[in-house]
């Protein structure tokens, strides 16, 4: 526990010294924000929250990737990974400590998603709900990239197209109904679900984010493993 | 304390360490001198657990926990300043915070506590990463080339570090490529050449056993006369 303590302490001192991982947690809503106050509500055609829906899920399913690889890569790179095992933690404190951290970053990023959004309460918790499995699917998705990786210019080329393809396939499927179906297994699919219609129920997304998030945490065992302190 | 036996180490078709067999005493320090290449950072990652040997024993007489680490790369989180990257591993160990500062203390780092590492000289983040390697008072200690690349002044003032803490009770096991630090700084030395021992000893002892005792002894004339190569 006190190891998981000390890495979750570390990552929020180091994310306000980190400003390209910093940016993330505040461009999405800062953008949500303007497009609804200035395009949405002075136009009737545009639903008003459509903006600000369309930006969470993209932050939900894409911008956690990048970050928690980017993250993981960096300390595999220095090393300094190898010297918290040395001393006796656990990848899986490792993970729950970093991506601890960057779950709850990402769920106050949700909550002033909630806050620009025209939601009603029960809305409200749905849109919560979904957005915060969804962060920790896309985190640990993330970490299991970055675990792969060398270093840090890795974890990018390979963390980038991974985030654009689960980000964008959902997009996709609205057009082509092959990808459709394969969509559905995806957790950015379930986010974008729930988030352009409330009225469904959460049950069934749920149960797929936390599907994909076992699927992920499974990839990042296999990729500790595979690598374990020689990496 | 710290034996390693007949430990075979291939990494494809190549053999880089054959059959190193050696034993580091409590409370000494142990250099393990050979140039680049040799395998001196594969036996320390072996003794270490971070690399397993094809064949062959070895023992550290000390628990994992009781080690304390400096590697060829430092590990320091960059941005964090020094008495918080101490934190951390005071915080994993368990151990009260006010160690970090006896540690930065040890190593003359106290003035510098709340720079950031990446605003930090090559020599102050070596001494760091010495800070952090004893901030728990481990029994047994693994540097890897602690003292490259700094300048002389520098690397001195890393030498008195490491023979203080022998002098408090620590076993220090450390790789060089320098052969003034292993004749100043060692006990005992092995010397490493294409993963293989060919002399070990006291240091003053093994040159004059291959007649290269000047006005200093010479253990980088040995290491020339027995395996035809210079040390840097
Ligand atoms: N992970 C690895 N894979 C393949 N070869 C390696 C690996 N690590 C080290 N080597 C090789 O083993 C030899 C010894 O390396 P090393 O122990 O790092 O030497 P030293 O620390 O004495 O400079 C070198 O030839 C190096 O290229
Ligand atoms: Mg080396």
């Amino acid at each position: 526990m006190r190891s998981i303590k000390a890495i979750f302490i570390k990552q929020a001192k180091d994310i306000f010294k980190n400003p390209m991982v910093l940016v993330l947690f505040i461009i999405l809503p800062v953008v949500a924000l303007i497009m609804t106050q200035l395009v949405a509500k002075s136009n009737d055609d545009i639903p008003s929250n459509m903006f600000v829906t369309m930006m969470a899920a993209i932050f939900a399913g894409m911008g956690l990737v990048t970050a928690a690889s980017g993250v993981i890569a960096e300390d595999i790179e220095r090393k300094s990974l190898r010297f918290l095992i040395i001393a006796g933690v656990t990848p899986y404190q490792y993970l729950i400590g970093t991506g601890g951290f960057y779950l709850l970053a990402g769920t106050a990023t949700s909550v002033v998603f909630a806050l620009i959004g025209d939601f009603a309460f029960t809305e409200t918790l749905k849109f919560l709900a979904i957005m915060i499995t969804g962060t920790a699917a896309s985190i640990i998705l993330g970490a299991a990239i970055g675990m792969l990786s060398k270093n840090q210019q890795a974890a990018t080329s390979l963390g980038m197209p991974v985030a654009v393809i689960v980000g964008f396939t959902p997009m996709i499927a609205t057009f082509n109904e092959t990808v459709a179906k394969v969509a559905g297994v995806l957790y950015t699919q379930q986010i974008n679900v729930v988030v352009n219609d409330f009225s469904v129920s959460l049950a069934r997304p749920l149960l797929i984010v936390a599907a994909n998030i076992v699927v992920f945490t499974f990839l990042f065992a296999l990729a500790y493993k595979k690598k374990g302190l020689k990496g | 304390m710290i034996k390693m036996s007949q430990v075979v180490k291939r990494f494809g078709a190549q053999t880089v360490l054959s059959e190193v067999t050696f034993e580091a005493k409590e409370r000494e320090i142990f250099g393990l001198l050979g140039p680049s290449g040799a395998g001196k950072t594969t036996i320390i990652n072996i003794l270490t657990k971070q690399l397993d040997a094809d064949s062959g024993s070895y023992s550290i007489g000390a628990k994992m926990l009781e080690t304390g680490l400096m590697l060829d790369a430092d590990g320091l989180y960059v941005r964090l300043n020094c008495v918080e990257n101490l934190n951390i591993f005071a915080d994993i160990y368990g151990i009260p915070r006010y160690k970090s500062l006896e540690a930065l203390k040890n190593v003359g780092l106290e003035e510098s506590a709340k720079k950031a590492v990446n605003a930090m000289s090559k020599g102050m983040r070596q001494r760091l990463a010495l800070a952090r390697a004893i901030l728990h008072e481990p029994k047994v200690l693994f540097l890897d080339e602690p003292a490259s690349g700094l300048d002389p002044a520098t690397a001195r003032g890393i030498h008195k570090l490491i023979q203080n803490l022998c002098d408090n009770g620590a076993t220090v096991f450390l790789t060089t490529h320098n052969m003034e630090e292993a004749v100043k700084l060692c006990n005992y030395v092995a010397l490493l050449h294409k993963g293989k021992i060919v002399e070990q000893g006291v240091p003053a002892e093994i040159c004059e056993r291959h007649n290269a005792v000047k006005t200093v002894p010479d253990l980088e004339a040995v290491f020339i006369k027995l395996t035809g190569v210079e040390l840097e």
